[in-house]
């Protein structure tokens, strides 16, 4: 702190003579043509954290940060429901997560939500794909208080069968309503069709699942899943490491050595399709919701740098070439992105947005020759090179913004088994990109023979345009991404 | 890493609430919460407010325009949120595409959001990118006409044409807000219009249209612009008065005094929409946020919604569970507000029941009141909400600038934080009786060919709309 007010003298002195030219060349009139000049790169300040191991096996994770009275603490479990969801019961895992706030052996749900309120905040748990966390942000002063309340629900819940049921219909009113909402079903869609039902990531919940899961499940669940050797705790704020791990070995005391990471062994993969345009019928839909894409490769690929660079040129940031095309200039969205959603297999590249329905076809078009441009055929420039890499590397202190962007900044590394200098490397990484890198990653992973292309749209509509654009053959399918039945002649 | 849709709606919604829950945040004895921060006004009636953070090497550029949709005429709707579109095509000296160039292409971000109220502006970039930062609103404050034709008017038309589709024609619920202000408030009322415009609207403006709305409201002396986080001030200030200081002052604004919303009796409506689930909602006229009994309906909107054991919820997704969510909050304006109350049912209840066992824990509130236990609890919801908010530049900007532009002093947080703390049970009890007693409208949503399904059926009145206009029903 001291050493910062001093180097802010210094900078004082030398910038009051700046100010002065400044006054003086306010005698002139100002050029408002000449575009100011960045000051030098600000030194990257990375958060430092400590990592050590507690007696149940959990690995702690303490960053100090003190400008506000406020801590974040986060356990993040290594594997999600594609690891640990029996066949049949997706859901279960999302079920179970929801279930430790429902009673404890010493206190009702009731009792759990009054005490968290009082104290100001609230305990979350959720569970996805390849990842569990439970979680809060409290005060410094309710921290030791809060943490009880979560240790408590984690090792002592009694999983009320009445609240089951009720999260149960919860759940299902869910899954109703998401059949309305066009973006979730082309998602979903989506990801069936790309990765079919015998893969993790072409699954999802649904109704007969949420229905098949019963009460034992629930409780095997958790005892299977929320265990030690898998558990990465990452405090982060108005706290020391010291003070840290006695609160968290104090408060986790009760909670055995077991378990260990899972393998992500994920089932090949369905054979590639030729390119093909999947059709769902939305009647009446104002616009049509666009997926583009196919299976891509997992977070540790060794080119994940350069599809970074890639993506952020074609389709990861406002003025990236997809959306200065499409919503920018031709004005058929309200935005289009794309993007690399990584894990520990092979998730999916996607391009897409919502359309104007009486520009889908024109809009798939533009699509399909930004896609081919990336791959070649509009070749990439340096100043996109300069620009995305500067957007890339620059962008990193936002990472830092809170306590919550902290811990997820450090958790991602242990989680994804990066390095602990991953982020004073970033920059010497991203920079390392050539134009030959960035060419040879689009032409491999933006394969346009093999295009997903997901289109959920009023089908009477625009049918018959996107048949003519030539693009690619289309087969209907329903919101549930199986076969739809026969068409039916379009009205016009 | 997604593309960000300009006018961010949802963020547009997040202030209105944070602003309709005066937030709460130093602890007695604590210093550590207040945001220090200097503010000055330019010759030309540019206010400037500065608060240096130094925890991460950036900054937050925040330009506020105090003209929202309000300040717009019935049949020339959508003007507000069509120029916060119009504002990222370039201005006098700025060829387009060079704004983002200079904020998400150097690892920053921008964006902008548009209430009836009020439209913001702003950056997030790397501190040193603050002197172009502040180039830019300088420019397109001062120059935006220069570079503004017809053919880029179009095409920024085009682009609100397919957010009103994607945020509202084609989401399932999407209309609801638009007939709720319908109904709440007469013809011509300036809230009566939603804050995105109708189709026929913003299709009629002319260009000369559109330029003399900016020339009115787009002035320094509507302005106010603050910076927040790793700056130095001196330096700042010199950058300031360089690139602001002889933009002129436009003419003063009128900002008429705009009725409250009342309803003379109240008013039954159904919608049928694209859904499979009904929901019902229910909405009283209240106050804007400059009333203070904004502090108590902040307070008793987190006593009736949100944790299992908040009112509503308890009663009706815990203990009954006839609905699978219900939420009760004060949204606020600057001039008028409404409590609303949503409720989505559970496939065997239906919209009837849920009002009858909405108004049975009503009753039971306004003549009890809450428990001081109940204060409590809401008021240490708050209090986090706010320490959270100001973690970020951002968060701190819009804190400061809410405060000076609404309220004419940049520290308002700190009196809001004051006056919530402040509030008891009897308050609570007090606006209960006063608002929740009041006629109101009830709206259910059903789905296409359902209208059975709505509460009290028979005396609901239909709406319809089309094309991002109402027909049919009361204006």
């Amino acid at each position: 702190m001291n050493s910062q007010r001093k180097v802010c003298a210094f900078m004082a002195a030398i910038v009051i003579s700046i100010a002065n030219l400044a006054a003086l060349a306010q005698q002139q009139p100002l050029d408002r043509t000449k575009v100011p000049t960045a000051g030098a790169t600000p030194v990257l300040r990375v958060p430092t954290w400590t990592k050590t191991q507690l007696t149940n096996g959990a690995t702690l994770i303490v960053s100090e940060r003190h400008n506000l009275p406020l801590v974040s603490f986060t356990m993040t479990f290594v594997g999600g429901s594609n690891q640990f969801e029996p066949a049949g019961r997706r859901g279960v895992a999302s079920l179970t997560a929801s279930m430790l706030s429902e009673g404890t052996t010493t206190k009702t749900g009731d009792q759990l939500s009054d005490a968290l309120q009082l104290l100001g905040t609230n305990v979350g748990a959720g569970i996805g794909g390849e990842e569990g966390t439970i979680s809060f942000v409290s005060t410094t002063k309710n921290f030791d208080a809060t943490l009880a309340i979560l240790a408590d629900m984690m090792l002592n819940s009694t999983f009320p069968a009445e609240a089951l049921e009720r999260l149960r219909a919860r759940t299902l009113v869910n899954l109703t309503q998401a059949k309305d909402q066009p973006v979730v079903i082309g998602s979903q869609v989506f990801a069936k069709i790309l990765y079919g039902d015998a893969h993790p990531y072409g699954q999802r919940t649904t109704e007969a699942s949420v229905k098949a899961i019963t009460r034992d499940e629930v409780v095997a669940f958790q005892k299977a899943y929320y265990q030690s050797g898998r558990a990465i705790i990452t405090v982060v704020g108005d706290v020391t490491p010291a003070q840290v791990k006695a609160t968290v070995e104090k408060g986790l005391a009760a909670w055995a050595k077991a378990g260990d990471k899972p393998s992500f062994d994920y089932p090949k993969l369905p054979e590639l399709q030729p390119a093909k345009i999947y059709l769902v019928d939305k009647p009446g839909a104002a616009q049509s919701v666009f997926n583009i894409g196919l299976p891509g490769p997992p977070r540790n690929t060794p080119d994940y740098f350069a599809l970074q660079v890639l993506n952020t040129i074609l389709g990861g940031q406002f003025q990236s070439r997809l959306n200065a095309n499409i919503r920018e200039q031709k004005g058929y969205s309200y935005g289009v992105n794309s993007g690399f959603n990584y894990g520990k297999g092979p998730g999916a590249f996607r391009a897409g947005g919502s359309i104007f329905t009486a520009k889908t076809d024109a809009a798939l078009i533009e699509f399909m020759q930004e896609l081919k441009g990336i791959a070649g055929e509009k070749p990439i420039t340096d100043e996109e090179i300069k620009t995305a890499k500067e957007a890339l590397i620059q962008g990193l202190p936002q990472r830092f913004a809170s306590v919550s962007a902290i811990s997820n900044a450090i958790t991602s590394l242990v989680v994804q088994g990066l390095p602990d200098d991953y982020y004073q490397t970033y920059a010497k990484n991203v920079s390392a990109i050539t134009k030959e890198d960035l060419l040879r990653v689009a032409k491999r992973y933006i394969d346009l023979n093999h295009l997903y292309i997901v289109i959920v749209g009023d089908r009477s509509t625009v049918e018959g345009p996107l048949k003519a654009t030539n693009i690619a053959p289309i087969t209907y399918i329903d919101i549930e991404g199986n076969p739809a039945a026969p068409a039916t002649p379009p009205s016009n | 890493m997604t593309t960000k849709p300009r006018v961010l709606s949802a963020l547009a919604r997040v202030l209105t609430i944070a602003l309709a829950q005066p937030l709460m945040g130093q602890k007695k004895n604590s210093h550590s919460l207040k945001i220090p921060f200097e503010t000055y006004k330019l010759p030309n009636g540019l206010t400037v407010i500065l608060s240096e953070d130094h925890t991460t090497p950036t900054v937050a550029v925040d330009v506020w325009y105090h003209v929202g949709s309000k300040n717009e005429t019935a049949g020339r709707t959508g003007f507000a949120h069509l120029f916060e579109h119009v504002m990222f095509t370039g201005s006098g000296h700025v060829p387009y595409g060079l704004h983002d160039k200079l904020t998400e292409g150097v690892g920053g971000g921008n964006n902008g959001s548009t209430t009836n109220d009020r439209t913001n502006y702003f950056e997030t970039i790397p501190s040193n990118y603050l002197e172009s930062a502040l180039w830019l609103e300088a420019d397109r404050m001062g120059f935006l006409l220069d570079k503004l034709d017809i053919a880029k008017l179009n095409a920024q038309r085009d682009v609100v044409k397919n957010e009103r589709r994607q945020s509202y024609d084609n989401q399932p619920y999407g209309r609801v807000s638009e007939i709720l202000s319908a109904a709440m408030y007469p013809k011509g009322h300036p809230y009566s219009w939603p804050v995105i415009g109708s189709m026929d609207d913003l299709t009629a403006a002319s260009e000369e249209d559109v330029k003399a709305f900016f020339r009115l409201y787009y002035a320094t002396n509507n302005a106010t612009l603050a910076v927040v986080g790793d700056f130095d001030p001196a330096q700042t200030k010199a950058w300031i008065q360089k690139y602001f200081t002889d933009l002129p002052k436009g003419q003063t604004v009128q900002r008429p005094s705009v009725p409250l919303g009342k309803l003379a009796a109240s008013k039954r409506l159904v919608y049928e929409d694209r859904v499979q689930v009904p929901r019902l909602y229910i909405q009283w006229p209240s106050i804007g946020f400059k009333n203070e009994d904004g502090y108590a309906l902040a307070v008793m909107s987190s006593i009736l919604s949100g944790p299992r054991t908040a009112r509503l919820t308890k009663a009706l997704v815990y203990d009954s569970q006839k609905a699978s969510q219900v939420f009760g909050f004060q949204n606020s304006s600057e001039d008028v507000g409404v409590f609303q109350v949503v409720v989505v049912p559970r496939p065997e209840a239906t919209l009837t029941e849920l009002e009858a066992a909405v108004d049975q824990v009503l009753q039971k509130f306004i003549a009890e009141g809450p428990t001081a236990e109940e204060v409590q609890k809401a008021k240490s919801g708050l209090e986090l909400n706010f320490l959270r908010g100001l973690e970020s530049n951002l968060g701190k900007a819009e804190q400061l600038i809410t405060g000076s532009a609404f309220f004419g002093n940049p520290g308002q947080f700190s009196t809001d934080y004051q006056k919530t703390l402040a509030v008891t049970a009897a308050d609570v009890k007090r606006v209960a009786n006063q608002y929740l007693t009041r006629s109101r409208i009830v709206l259910s949503v059903v789905p296409k060919g359902k209208k059975d399904q709505a509460a009290k059926a028979t005396e609901s009145e239909t709406v319809s709309m089309l094309d991002g206009k109402r027909r049919g029903g009361r204006s």
